[in-house]
């Protein structure tokens, strides 16, 4: 330890001011990452998104720990990348997880400062409350005064807290344009005032007057929240509504139990799509813990059409990527022959890999229409019979694999023309001499080595497919339908296509909290098949080492 | 030296003054799709060059306008002003996103009482509409002489032009979509959500599995099996169709118009649609655009100024390019030119005669329900009768499935 000081002391003594311009400069910039580091979080903060706020904050004194630590040196270097990983990889992921566990989705969209701001807001008109056309005045100092006037033809003067002053037209009923050292403000000024003006208050601090819907009103506020309590009270009614920290809503415990004596079953989230404003059923971000995913298990949803879905999702995945791989492969065999006009033929069968897959999907859709699509009314005149693509579960099912055939083969041509051309020839001469055919070099020989190589490309294509949300969406959106299940769902619908209409196509809009459930859940399932994959991987491995 | 020190002061005083006045100056930022984001544009330039305030607007496609608002308004980073569709009101009101609208009885009476009704949610106003739309019936005048009195009919002339071999195919309509298929459901007597005594949407009185919904998709069932609907009938193979001669009667939107006058296809715009059996006349949904202010816009008022006093007056010329056309008139007018405007002066300014029979056909029309339990609906409604299309289910079967599929949603799954 002190051998390191002594030689890093040496080496700015030796080198003298330079070393000292060069640390200067090093804290000037970790000053400059500090500072804008504290302006992001403050704004977040401010807005409330207190998880990222407290991520990056964290991750700022990361920043700054090892630029003062002698003993993490080596980790500067490679700083910004860890930094950009936390952000972009690590946070997502963390986040995701604690979506997860709460309760956001429409109806909780706010956090609880926000909706205890938003509900305080709001303000009534009480009965026989005033409400008067104004003109705004504007004194030297900046102070605005309003002139106003009723149906009633009453006019008054109204000032920032001060009573109201009684004011008289002249004989053509016109107002005087500078009264008491104010003058009226300018047409052109009328706009660019109203945010200040908005803000203000005129009139008796007891009853003010607002400037709302471009008229001067006696708003009061509507709802009093009460810090104590944690909860607000309704001046129009006199209700009072409770904060419940568990549910993530202000609850009339009253109007609650009343309906829960009705239906014993209500819940609160039903409860409050029944509400009439969003004042009086207001709901905010909580924890909810594991709610989400036991509500995903036991739901209608689980019980009713998952195992098909799930059946298919993986027989998709896998004749996917067997097809995909096999018909490359075979490609890619041929291509290596001596064809003619072989870099011809390799740039057109690249072809469906460079459109875009919602584009070809589509097209395909198209082409495909038993009526209109130039492959669907062929086939319908030569059979006699029109192959119902888009409304029988099989055929439908048929469709999207040799879709997605076309879509995937090309990219496993170009992997294995590469891994081909990397097994070297004598390999082969070997072989001829040992005696073996083309089929028993291509099974003992092509095939083990190809798969070192390929077999992590394998799992990935299977992990894409798992969750191709695109082709399934885009052939059929899931169809045809299957009606006998508690919850609306797809003949050809895998697990990410359904999830996205459980979370997103339910009947509550958005609900973040159960799709980030839904994820984690196929994360899992995943995660899963893809360890077993590797393990068959390790065995390829192994075989390559006996090759 | 001392003229560099007194350099840097300078600019210092500069930045700080421009960002100083940046901050003082109020601006309204609005989010638009690509059709109105023009007009706006002209308008907001008008504005800021008289009243000193900067309008921007934002141009992200119609649908975006409601998720990106959903999470950016929260965050502070929300737009004054919106546009969008009034059966979004159910959500974003549910989350406190929307700021409600007091204005005056005179000034709302320029606007069609339908589209008002549209943007009232639990008897507020939260919109100021610029449009509507709803889907009209339409028939091709070489095939069908006159709109068919009843759905009867309709199944009956489509079999005598197909027999006689006058076109392809009689009516035609896309496979599910319910939304097209609610003036044959209203028709006979059907419905998707009731009324309560104030007139607002009823949740608990779900009319998917009534007699009246069954009544229809029997109908239906029974022209899908006289081989009367091709298979795989989406938006364009319909549209196909009926612009190629070879479908003689569709049920289509205002949206559609441009794509049919392009292929040239003759065609009648009807101003009402076929009764059904018992001798009710079908209602479409109707849905209104329109403008909403957000609750977490930080100028309120000047956003309702904006709107009340420079979007909805008559005063002001705008001029945009439609395509290598220019197009002139008062903001209002613009807005609402490629469907029949909420803006009464602007309907009546407006001599297109499609747009007024599609008007015409809108008047009995129901709004779109706005409220929130209509998420649960869509899918099992459209499945249902995607299901007697392809001939999988009949017709009673399909509906009391998807009425038991919403019912369980709507209990909370």
């Amino acid at each position: 330890m002190s051998a390191v000081k002594t030689s890093a002391s040496g080496g700015a003594s030796s080198t003298g001011g330079s070393a000292l311009i060069g640390r200067l400069v090093q804290i000037a910039i970790l000053v400059a990452i500090d500072l804008f580091a504290a302006f992001l979080v403050i704004n977040l903060a401010r807005d409330g998104i207190w998880e990222f706020a407290i991520f990056l904050a964290l991750v700022t004194l990361f920043v700054n720990v090892i630029q003062f630590r002698k003993e993490l040196f080596p980790i500067r270097w490679i700083s910004p990348a860890l930094v950009l990983m936390g952000v972009m990889v690590i946070y997502p992921i963390l986040y995701t997880v604690y979506v997860s566990l709460t309760n956001y989705s429409d109806g909780n969209f706010l956090t609880k400062t926000q909706v205890i701001n938003q509900v305080s807001r709001e303000r009534f008109l009480p009965e026989g409350g005033a409400v008067f056309d104004y003109v705004a005045y504007r004194n030297e100092a900046g102070e605005f005064a309003l002139l106003l006037t009723n149906s009633a033809g009453e006019a008054f003067f109204a000032r920032v807290g001060a009573p109201l002053e009684a004011v008289k037209p002249d004989a053509e009923g016109k107002f005087a344009d500078t009264i008491d050292g104010f003058t009226v403000l300018p047409r052109s000024e009328r706009f660019s005032a109203l945010a200040t003006l908005s803000a203000l208050s005129f009139g008796p601090e007891d009853q003010p007057l607002q400037i709302s819907s471009g008229k001067a009103r006696a708003l009061q506020p509507r709802f009093i929240y009460d810090s104590a309590k944690d909860s607000f009270t309704d001046r129009l009614d006199g209700k009072v509504y409770f904060a419940d920290d568990t549910i993530g809503f202000f609850v009339n415990v009253a109007d609650y139990e009343a309906a829960l004596a009705a239906d014993p079953n209500t819940r609160i989230s039903s409860f409050y799509l029944a509400t009439p404003t969003f004042a009086q059923g207001a709901g905010y971000r909580v924890l909810v813990g594991a709610n989400n995913f036991t509500r995903f298990f036991t739901s209608p949803a689980i019980r009713g059409p998952l195992l098909q879905i799930f059946t298919w999702t993986v027989t998709f995945a896998l004749v996917s990527v067997f097809s995909t791989f096999a018909l490359g492969l075979l490609i890619a065999l041929l291509l290596q022959a001596d064809t003619p006009a072989k870099r011809v033929f390799r740039t057109l069968l690249i072809v469906p890999y460079a459109i875009p897959a919602l584009i070809a999907v589509s097209t395909w859709r198209g082409m495909l229409n038993p009526n209109m699509g130039v492959i669907g009314s062929t086939l319908s005149d030569i059979l006699g019979y029109q192959i119902p693509v888009f409304s029988d579960a099989t055929w439908a099912k048929v469709a999207i694999l040799l879709i997605n055939l076309w879509l995937g083969y090309p990219y496993f041509m170009l992997v294995c023309s590469g891994a081909l051309a990397a097994i070297p020839s004598d390999m082969y001469e070997a072989a001829q001499v040992d005696g073996a055919n083309t089929l028993q070099q291509f099974r003992f020989l092509t095939l083990p080595l190809l798969l070192v190589s390929v077999g992590p490309l394998l799992i990935a294509s299977f992990t894409f497919n798992f969750n191709n949300f695109v082709i399934i969406e885009a052939f059929n959106k899931g169809l045809p339908p299957i009606l006998d299940t508690p919850t609306a769902a797809g003949q050809t619908d895998i697990l990410i296509s359904y999830a996205f209409r459980l979370a997103f196509g339910s009947g509550r809009g958005a609900d973040f909290g159960l799709a980030s459930a839904i994820t984690i859940v196929i994360f899992a399932i995943v995660a899963g098949i893809t360890m077993l994959q590797f393990r068959f991987t390790r065995q390829w491995e192994e075989t390559s080492k006996n090759v | 030296m001392l003229r560099k020190v007194l350099g840097l002061v300078t600019l210092v005083a500069v930045v700080l003054g421009t960002f100083g006045s940046a901050f003082a100056q109020s601006e309204l930022v609005i989010w638009a799709d690509d059709t109105r984001a023009p007009v706006l544009e002209e308008l907001g330039k008008q504005f800021e060059a008289e009243f000193g305030v900067a309008v921007k607007v934002q141009q992200l496609g119609f649908g975006d306008i409601r998720d990106q608002f959903k999470t950016a308004a929260p965050a502070g980073e929300g737009p004054d002003i919106i546009i969008g569709a009034h059966d979004w009101l159910g959500e974003l009101t549910q989350s406190g996103l929307l700021e409600p609208l007091v204005l005056d009885e005179a000034f709302l009476a320029n606007f069609a009482p339908a589209a008002l009704q549209g943007f009232t949610f639990n008897s507020t106003l939260y919109g100021l509409p610029y449009a509507t739309e709803n889907v009209a019936f339409l028939y091709n005048p070489e095939l069908v002489e006159t709109t068919p009195a009843t759905w009867d009919e309709v199944f009956a002339l489509s079999q005598m032009l197909v027999k006689e071999g006058k076109s392809k195919y009689g009516f035609v309509r896309q496979e599910g979509d319910p939304y097209h298929f609610f003036p044959i459901q209203t028709a006979f007597g059907g419905y998707v959500f009731g009324f309560d005594e104030d007139g607002n949407y009823n949740p608990e009185d779900l009319g998917v599995d009534s007699e009246g919904s069954i009544a229809a998709l029997t109908w239906w069932e029974n022209f899908v099996k006289a081989g009367l609907q091709p298979q795989a009938v989406d938006y364009d193979v319909m549209h196909n169709l009926f612009e190629a001669g070879d479908a003689a009667m569709i049920v289509t939107g205002p949206w559609a118009l441009d794509r049919i006058r392009k292929s040239g296809v003759p065609y009648v715009v009807s101003p009402t649609f076929p009764e059904g059996a018992e001798g009710v006349a079908g209602k479409p949904f109707l849905g209104v655009q329109g403008f909403m202010v957000s609750s977490f816009s930080k100028n309120k008022e000047l956003a309702v100024a904006f709107l009340t006093e420079f979007v909805a007056s008559e005063d002001i010329e705008v001029t945009i390019k439609v395509g290598d056309k220019e197009m002139m008139g008062y903001p209002m007018y613009l807005l609402g030119l490629s469907r029949p405007s909420a803006y009464l002066p602007a309907l009546q300014a407006n001599e297109d005669p499609d747009f007024v029979a599609y008007g015409l056909a809108g008047t009995e029309a129901l709004p779109m329900p706005a409220i929130p339990q209509m998420g649960a609906v869509w899918s099992s409604w459209g499945n249902a009768v995607t299901a007697v299309t392809q001939g999988t289910e009949t017709a009673a079967d399909a509906f009391t499935k998807a009425a038991e599929q919403i019912r369980t949603q709507l209990a909370g799954n």
